[in-house]
């Protein structure tokens, strides 16, 4: 008698059959719960170094996003503070204009010199605001910038630097933040000192002579302090168009991201519902292993 | 013969022989779960027959033995597979334990990398601030502590590796011990003709778990068996064993010695290898990949805060403690080397509102700075090759397994119990025993009328 045996024992066989749709089920199953395919590196080792330099990208995107909040305010401060720079020297312009007239009594001229001499105090009152504790118009140096100096000419002196910050808002771009105030209010200047021009004018309201020469002096710098200002507005378009890039890149990185990752809920779906399936033909194979021999029919 | 007395004599010895397959029959059913047992078969043989003139006599049948049927060299395979699944077994399970320091979570190496850069770049917009730079001080803690943690854990998985391979070379001497008890047993047996399978089914039995904690070769002549390590260092010979032992060796570990011979490096399967694999050089790789990372990131940082100046004015000192200059057992040991936020290097002009030195410190992120890459990619390299390690790794696995199960298939189709064959044999020897009995009772009969021939005829 010769015939093929076969393994008596086929309990071990289907054992770790089960258990590897188990293990199959369980993997499935963590994918449809967590949304996402990658749970651990060895799910697919190439997609989850791409998850990491896609995070981290995006993650860069988001500070840059944020060191964008942070010079914005700044940039604005600076903006508004010059707008009124310009308008104060344009209430002087026309006090000028008004005593460069000749019509005025003494009085009334020394009346004008004191509302100058007040606006003399407002435009070294602007030149030194500050942001957050910070003086915008210092460069980069932190004490007050603009202070009373009779050794000057002007009467106020600089202690800033005329040093710059720039900023990384980019992948190698960065943006000039601020503007030394030395170069802002046209400190010694040729023209457009605006310390120089108020304090001309005052002079010369005070002792009623070269009246009209002030004038032109005061718009002089106002057209300057005027011009220094678009440096801050075209930082503020800078920063405000590069917000919308990152805007659009942070959202084609989670794209990217969620294409690396996102599990496919669909064929997961099926899966397991073939899983299950295979898992339950298993188990009823395994259920219904002959439990008898031809021990049991020889009685 | 055809004398009744030979007849009655044949059936006897029918009788002894089917009583003796029974035994056959009975030792399998009992042994019918019995790990490693090997079915025995009944050798009945035809007795010399006898020659009285022209006619030839039967004389019956003679049980010869009862031999264990086995597949010696289905069973090297198997040792074979069972080697290859006890390292891939090994290494698989203390990579997929490693890989879990390199899943993504909140708190990763990469996390901490982005979020120090993060807080480095909103220093950028107001670089005075102190909370600002304590965050950035806090970040740099962090960063360090992940390093630090990763590192011990991996470094802990080693000490654990290690121990194993203690316990490994226990159970493989306690092992190769009861082999050679064996030997003794199967030799003293064989050589007085006895049946030994008992004792060889145990020994391959023995064999089997020793293949799963070390790769063996076995060379086996009549009554003796030889087993060395893959590389000839002999385990068993005979009813001798041979003890591994175990030394601490410079890094602190142990290394296994087979008669004062290291053969650390030369084991290549079994359980043994994959712990030595995974302790000597999966783990020291990963470990020296992070300190690459911790101690280039440390030094670029370092360098950078050298370029600027602080808010005392004073130029930066190390934010890092130093690495040394291999930068071995670094991410260990990584630690932020300063308490006080000022010392923060963010001017480039020595003006404490200047951050011309930030956008330095913060490029450091996009430089190369280990194994000729950024941070961010050599960690996701790294992550890359775990992942890979992982996924070969069980893949080999699965295919082995496979290849084990079908094997032990094939040994099951040819030493396993089949309960119906052993009832039917079953069937058969007791049918040919009431034959045998019968015949007995026949030959009782004839006897009885020739005793009596007389008395009925008179």
């Amino acid at each position: 008698m010769s015939s093929i045996r076969v393994n008596p024992f086929p309990m071990p066989d289907l054992l770790a059959a089960l258990e590897q749709l188990q293990q199959q089920t369980a993997n499935t199953t963590l994918e449809l719960a967590t949304g996402s395919s990658i749970n651990k590196p060895s799910d697919n080792p190439a997609g989850a170094a791409e998850v990491i330099r896609l995070n981290a990208e995006s993650s860069q995107a988001d500070s840059f996003q944020s060191s964008i909040g942070g010079i914005n305010g700044q940039i604005s401060t600076a903006d508004s503070t010059l707008s009124t720079v310009v308008s104060t020297l344009q209430t002087a312009l026309s006090l000028g204009v008004e005593a460069a007239g000749g019509t005025l009594s003494t009085a009334q001229l020394a009346d004008i010199a004191t509302q100058l001499t007040g606006i003399q105090s407002q435009l070294l009152s602007l030149a030194n605001t500050s942001y957050q504790g910070q003086y915008i118009f210092a460069g980069t140096k932190t004490a007050q910038p603009f202070v009373l100096d009779p050794t000057q000419e002007s009467g106020v002196g600089y202690k800033g630097n005329t040093d710059t910050n720039n900023v990384t808002i980019g992948a190698g771009y960065q943006v000039q933040v601020n503007l030394p105030g030395s170069q802002v209010f046209g400190l010694g200047g040729a023209t457009g000192d605006v310390f120089q021009a108020i304090s001309d004018l005052i002079t010369s309201v005070q002792n009623n002579t070269g009246i009209p020469g002030a004038v032109t002096e005061i718009d002089t710098a106002l057209n300057y302090v005027t011009s220094q200002r678009t440096f801050y507005d075209d930082g503020l378009n800078q920063t405000k168009s590069q917000q919308t890039y990152l805007n659009s890149q942070s959202l084609s990185l989670s794209q990217q991201l969620n294409t690396a990752t996102a599990a496919n809920f669909a064929t997961l779906a099926s899966q397991l519902e073939t899983e299950q399936t295979a898992q339950t033909a298993t188990l009823e194979a395994i259920g219904k292993t002959p439990q008898e021999s031809l021990f049991d029919y020889l009685k | 013969m055809s004398s009744l007395f030979g007849a009655l004599s044949i059936a006897t010895g029918a009788l002894a022989a089917e009583q003796g397959a029974m035994d056959a029959t009975t030792n399998n059913v009992a042994n019918a779960n019995t790990p490693g047992y090997s079915r025995l078969v009944p050798v009945l043989v035809e007795s010399d027959p006898i020659v009285l003139g022209s006619v030839t006599y039967g004389e019956g049948v003679t049980l010869q033995k009862l031999q264990s049927v086995r597949d010696p060299i289905l069973q090297l395979s198997i040792d074979q597979a069972t080697q290859e699944q006890g390292q891939l077994n090994t290494y698989v399970s203390a990579m997929k334990q490693a890989q879990v320091q390199f899943t993504s979570s909140g708190s990763d190496i990469a996390t901490e990398i982005s979020n120090f850069f993060s807080s480095v770049n909103q220093l950028s917009a107001d670089p005075t601030s102190i909370p600002l730079r304590q965050g950035v001080l806090a970040a740099a803690g962090n960063l360090a502590t992940i390093f630090n943690n990763t590192s011990a854990s991996l470094t802990q998985q080693q000490t654990t590796a290690d121990q194993s391979v203690t316990q490994t070379v226990q159970q493989v001497n306690q092992l190769t011990g009861q082999i050679a008890t064996l030997n003794t047993q199967i030799s003293q047996l064989q050589g007085v003709g006895q049946d030994a399978s008992a004792f060889e089914d145990q020994r391959d039995v023995a064999i089997g778990q020793l293949s799963s904690l070390i790769g063996v070769s076995s060379i086996k002549s009549d009554n003796s068996l030889t087993l060395t390590t893959a590389n000839g260092a002999p385990l068993v010979v005979d009813g001798q064993s041979f003890a591994l032992t175990t030394q601490t060796n410079a890094a602190g570990f142990q290394d296994v010695y087979a008669q004062g011979v290291d053969i650390t490096s030369k084991l290549t399967s079994g359980q043994l290898a994959g712990l030595i694999q995974v302790r000597d050089q999966t783990l020291p790789g990963l470990v020296s990949n992070l300190d690459t990372l911790a101690s280039g990131l440390a030094n670029a940082l370092n360098t950078a805060n050298a370029k600027g100046f602080d808010l005392y004015g004073n130029p930066g000192g190390n934010i890092f403690t130093a690495p040394s200059a291999s930068g071995q057992g670094y991410a260990a040991t990584m630690a932020v080397a300063i308490t006080d936020p000022e010392l923060i290097a963010a001017s480039s002009d020595g003006s404490q509102g200047s951050n011309g030195n930030v956008a330095v410190l913060a490029a450091v992120q996009n430089a190369d700075v280990a194994g000729g890459q950024t941070p961010t990619d050599y960690y996701s390299s790294v992550v890359a090759n775990v992942g890979n390690d992982v996924s070969n790794g069980s893949a080999e696995l699965t295919s082995t397994q496979l290849a084990l199960t079908q094997l032990q298939d094939q040994l099951g189709s040819v030493s396993g119990v089949s309960l119906d064959e052993e009832a039917s044999n079953m069937v058969q020897y007791q049918r040919a025993y009431d034959a045998a009995a019968e015949v007995v009772t026949t030959v009782n009969d004839m006897l009885y009328t020739t005793i009596n021939m007389g008395t009925l005829t008179g």
